[in-house]
């Protein structure tokens, strides 16, 4: 504390405290340019951080922003839907009939004049974002799929907000990358995290979007990819919580297994679900191609052709338009008769079918989710009517349902378990989720080998790889083109006279030395003989070859590794995992090349849909 | 940075307002659709109240009060099973609401699933209420004995009842209710002190002095039965079944021959007057039954308990009786005995025929 100023009786030395103070401040208000300048170095500093850390801020920024534009691409929906389909839970009929219709209309222009990359779910594109287009996603995309999917799905398309809502995201992403100037790599990596932040925000459910984007998009696991995904997921989940409130999209029912023989109940489910994919995705791949064939004037029409459809369905199930989670929730606390959720199941297949072949923009999440629930909600009616004391409420099988057909038409099966398990919050409920959605899967997969997106993006002429694919890919492994160990194989205590002498009846010309600490190195029978000649004979062979290391393999590696290493060594030791002075063959570049042409020519194709030229030509 | 994290602050902005925007339309929206339901259940629509409910719902979907109003418009539409689901999920939300599971006890006792209506009904009393708790719980254990009592679980009624009387607040009302409901179990004794009770709140309760002469009426009790049916019947002189029972108090009272405030010769009098009443009213049992009175060899109940009525007649007089005191407690069995047997093959006695029969009854214990 200071202490009080002293006052004379004339004032003087007040006055002289004054003029300290004002001295005080005006050197204070002097060193303010230094301030600033030391504050906007401390700024720079922070700017010109390393890339890797600046990715991981950039992820939050990334999430936030997101986060934000979800939050107002659902408002928007919502403003969409009141002020052309009323405030009803149900629209009266004339504006069932013909909301869709020119909402179709209005979109299929804007598609066609104004954003002509919008069309489709969003998924696909992000993925081309990726891999085609180096991370590169045009502004004007995010700006396309707000306006057209908010009108879309707004007026009734039976489509939904989620994918578009990973577009989005992963547009703001590439915007952000590109004008804070990261490098390319990082650039390419960026869109994924704007997706999961999107996906996130949309869906409300951070785990099942870093896991879908992992498990679709992206296929990598690496630490940095997924820092900066599970960054940006949360802060978009936080934002969106933050302005729409945390509660979820539906009610989630209790569950709990009645009795373990309702797993049986759980495995019919997972045969409807599958068979239900399959009739799904075949709909959309039958009719989407002959869409998109026909004369380009019909792209006016299409979507108000889909909108007309879905509006005569709307008469007497309006249940089917819109993303309709309120019908989900309704589902899941048993407010239709079985009946009733076998219908709505069937015609939301048709109508978000129409919608989607018709080249509408918007998502397959939320139609998934809602015929899942739909058939989930069924097939636990109909069980509950025979064996009502053998099986659960049929909220919980709609519930179940939701995943079943995620797993069977989107065909990501981590993510199909994963969501359930976060929605529900529910431990319990992951034996049957397992259950019914591996059996979906599994049917899905072996009558359509295809998954949906890649089949939409084949269609499109994009050959994006496809995660599926690649996960069912078995790859050559070391093994396969491995080959015994030759003989000899020198000891690296063993002086080279030692090692010429043992040799001296073999006709190999390259020998492998064993070394300590499992090491191997080699060296060739003229070398050994040079060593003798130059009188370092006696000299052990760890220090005639020291500076001189093979790299190891071994038998499980994939073969790639062993092309990469191999350079212009005749052969690598391939070893034992425990013991690596254990040698289990070698492997050299013929060895390689020839196990190669070996699986090229055993090839038998998984799929023709795989093969280049049955695939379908872009339209 | 500095442009992201500007165009970020204005994103905020603008998306903050938005949704100032989004919630206040989606309040009014849910508001007005209640409000239409309301309107709809007040006309007797529960349909169209159903759909405006369920409208509300999709703008305010944690609003448990809009979604009870929705089971009930279900429920007055029928609609069991889908109210019943939405009063589940309430309750899956809201465990310990009272009103939530006092509805779903409600559709336990339309179902007729007993151990669920007990169980519902529990958990509404002991659940919590936002409005008046006391009153609402003690509503809920009234509903819960009515519902035991309609399904004959009287020991189970009358445990609630106790616990029931434990509480009731100084209301003569609710005191004269639950004796009421002690009434119907039997508890005639814990009847009679509500009606008490509530008499000493309200000194010319109708309904308490009407329950309260019932009660001694069942006890018995004549005596007192008769003052409070007097009381009733000066309260509320219309009230034939309140007449009616005092009437049969009086006829008791006027019969009873082992009253033992009357004089000797009035006991021998009212001897009499039941024996020849019960003479008559055999003679005409057995008339209407087909039965032989005047035979040597008796087959039928009526008949040997005519037989029995013959021996005695002759001494059934006022002079002998009353010389032999001892003879009245033999000419009173049988009387009582030619009563029952023809209450048994005749029907339900009336008039003076019940009252001898209660009277009779009234002594059985100590005779």
């Amino acid at each position: 504390m200071s202490p009080p100023p002293k006052t004379l009786p004339d004032g003087s030395q007040a006055i002289g405290d004054l003029q300290s103070v004002i001295d005080n401040t005006r050197a204070r208000i002097r060193a303010w340019p230094a301030l600033a300048r030391e504050w906007l170095r401390s700024l720079r500093r922070l700017l010109a951080m390393r890339e890797e850390n600046l990715f991981l801020v950039l992820a939050v920024v990334i999430g936030l922003f997101s986060g934000l534009l979800v939050v107002g691409f659902r408002i928007a929906i919502d403003w969409t839907h009141w002020r052309l389909l009323g405030s009803a839970l149900f629209p009266s009929g004339w504006r069932v009939l013909t909301v869709p219709v020119l909402g179709g209309l209005a979109v299929a222009f804007l598609v066609i004049r104004l954003f002509p990359s919008v069309r489709g779910s969003g998924v696909n594109q992000t993925k081309a974002a990726v891999y085609i287009y180096e991370g590169y996603i045009p502004f004007s995309t995010v700006v396309g799929k707000f306006i057209t999917c908010a009108l879309a799905i707004g007026s009734g398309q039976s489509l939904g907000p989620e994918d578009p809502s990973l577009q989005i995201g992963a547009g703001v992403a590439s915007a952000l990358g590109r004008a804070l100037r990261l490098s390319r790599d990082k650039i390419r990596l960026i869109a994924p995290v704007g997706a999961a932040a999107g996906l996130a925000a949309a869906f409300n459910a951070p785990i099942s979007a870093v896991l879908f984007v992992m498990e679709e998009v992206i296929g990598n696991w690496s630490a940095g990819v997924l820092g900066a995904i599970v960054l940006s997921a949360i802060s978009g989940v936080v934002v969106m919580r933050g302005f729409l409130g945390d509660q979820p999209l539906f009610r989630i029912p209790v569950f709990r297994l009645v009795h373990p023989s309702e797993l049986l109940a759980y495995a019919v489910l997972g045969i409807i679900g599958g068979l239900s994919s399959l009739a799904f995705v075949k709909f959309v791949g039958h009719f989407r191609p002959r869409l998109q064939a026909l004369p380009r004037w019909t792209n006016y029409l299409q979507p108000a052709a889909a909108g007309l459809g879905i509006g005569i369905i709307g008469l007497g199930f309006p249940q089917v338009m819109g993303a309709g989670y309120e019908v989900v929730d309704q589902a899941m606390h048993g407010q239709y008769v079985w009946q009733m959720l076998a219908a709505l199941a069937a015609f939301k297949i048709l109508a978000t079918g129409l919608s989607f072949v018709s080249g509408t923009p918007g998502g397959m999440f939320a139609p998934t989710l809602f015929i899942g629930a739909m058939i989930g909600g069924a097939v636990g009616g109909v069980e509950h009517h025979f064996f009502p004391r053998l099986t659960g409420s049929v909220g919980a099988y709609a519930l179940v349902g939701m995943g079943t057909l995620f797993a069977g038409f989107l065909r990501a099966p981590m993510t199909s378990v994963f969501m359930v398990l976060e929605v529900s919050g529910n431990y319990s409920i992951i034996v049957p989720v397992m259950v019914s959605n591996t059996i979906a899967y599994l049917i899905s997969w072996r009558y359509q080998r295809t998954g949906f997106f890649d089949m939409v993006s084949r269609q499109e002429g994009l050959d994006l790889p496809s995660m599926e694919e690649q996960r069912e890919q078995s790859p050559l492994r070391v093994e396969e083109a491995m080959q015994p160990p030759p003989e000899p194989v020198l000891d690296g205590d063993e002086t080279a006279w030692g090692a010429l002498e043992r040799i001296n009846s073999s006709t190999a010309e390259y020998l492998l030395v064993s070394l300590p600490n499992g090491e191997w190195s080699a060296v060739t029978k003229e070398g050994l003989r040079r060593q003798a000649k130059e009188g370092r004979g006696g000299l052990p062979l760890r220090s005639v070859v020291a500076g001189t290391r093979l790299p190891r393999l071994h038998p499980d590696q994939p073969l790639y590794v062993a092309l990469r290493q191999i350079g212009d060594r005749p052969f690598l030791p391939v070893v034992h995992r425990a013991d690596f002075h254990r040698l289990q063959g070698v492997v050299s570049l013929s060895d390689i090349l020839t196990a190669y042409r070996a699986a090229f020519e055993t090839r038998r194709p998984l799929d023709p849909d795989l093969e280049p030229e049955s695939r379908e030509a872009p339209p | 940075m500095l442009l992201s994290l500007l165009g970020l602050g204005l994103l905020f902005t603008v998306t903050g307002f938005a949704t100032r925007r989004y919630h206040e339309t989606q309040k009014t929206l849910a508001e007005q659709w209640y409000a239409r339901g309301e309107a709809e259940l007040k006309a007797g629509r529960p349909q169209a109240a159903i759909d405006d409910f369920e409208t509300a719902l999709l703008y305010a979907q944690s609003n448990t009060f809009y979604r009870l109003r929705l089971a009930q418009a279900l429920l007055a539409a029928g609609r069991i099973e889908e109210a019943r689901a939405h009063l589940l999920s309430l309750r899956e939300q809201e465990p310990e609401n009272g009103l939530v599971n006092l509805e779903l006890g409600r559709l336990a006792v339309r179902q007729g699933k007993l151990s669920d209506a007990l169980r519902d009904y529990h958990r509404a009393i002991y659940g919590i209420w936002e409005n008046e708790p006391e009153d609402t719980r003690r509503q809920a254990r009234l509903e819960l004995c009515q519902f035991l009592l309609e399904h004959g679980d009287r020991a189970e009624a009358e445990s609630e009842l106790i616990a029931l009387a434990a509480d009731l607040p100084e209301d003569a009302e609710a005191h004269v209710q639950a004796g009421g409901l002690f009434f119907e179990t039997k508890d005639y004794n814990r009847a009679l002190t509500q009606f008490h009770q509530a008499l000493g709140l309200e000194r010319s309760q109708e309904a308490a002095l009407a329950g309260a002469g019932e009660a001694s009426f069942q006890m018995a009790r004549y005596e007192e039965a008769k003052e409070y049916f007097e009381r009733a019947v000066k309260e509320n002189p219309a009230d034939a079944h309140v007449a009616r029972l005092l009437e049969m108090t009086n006829l008791v009272l006027g019969i009873d021959p082992f009253d033992h405030r009357i004089s000797a010769r009035e006991r021998v009098r009212r001897v009499v007057r039941a024996f020849d009443e019960a003479v008559v009213r055999l003679e005409q049992c057995a008339q209407s039954h087909g039965d032989l009175l005047e035979t040597s060899q008796p087959q039928t109940l009526i008949e040997s308990v005519y037989a029995r009525i013959q021996k005695l007649r002759s001494g059934v007089r006022a002079r002998t009786l009353e010389r032999n005191p001892d003879l009245i407690a033999q000419v009173m069995d049988v009387v009582v005995e030619a009563e029952t047997v023809a209450s048994s093959s005749c029907g339900a006695p009336q008039g003076l025929d019940q009252a001898i029969l209660l009277a009779a009854q009234r002594h059985s214990g100590t005779q």
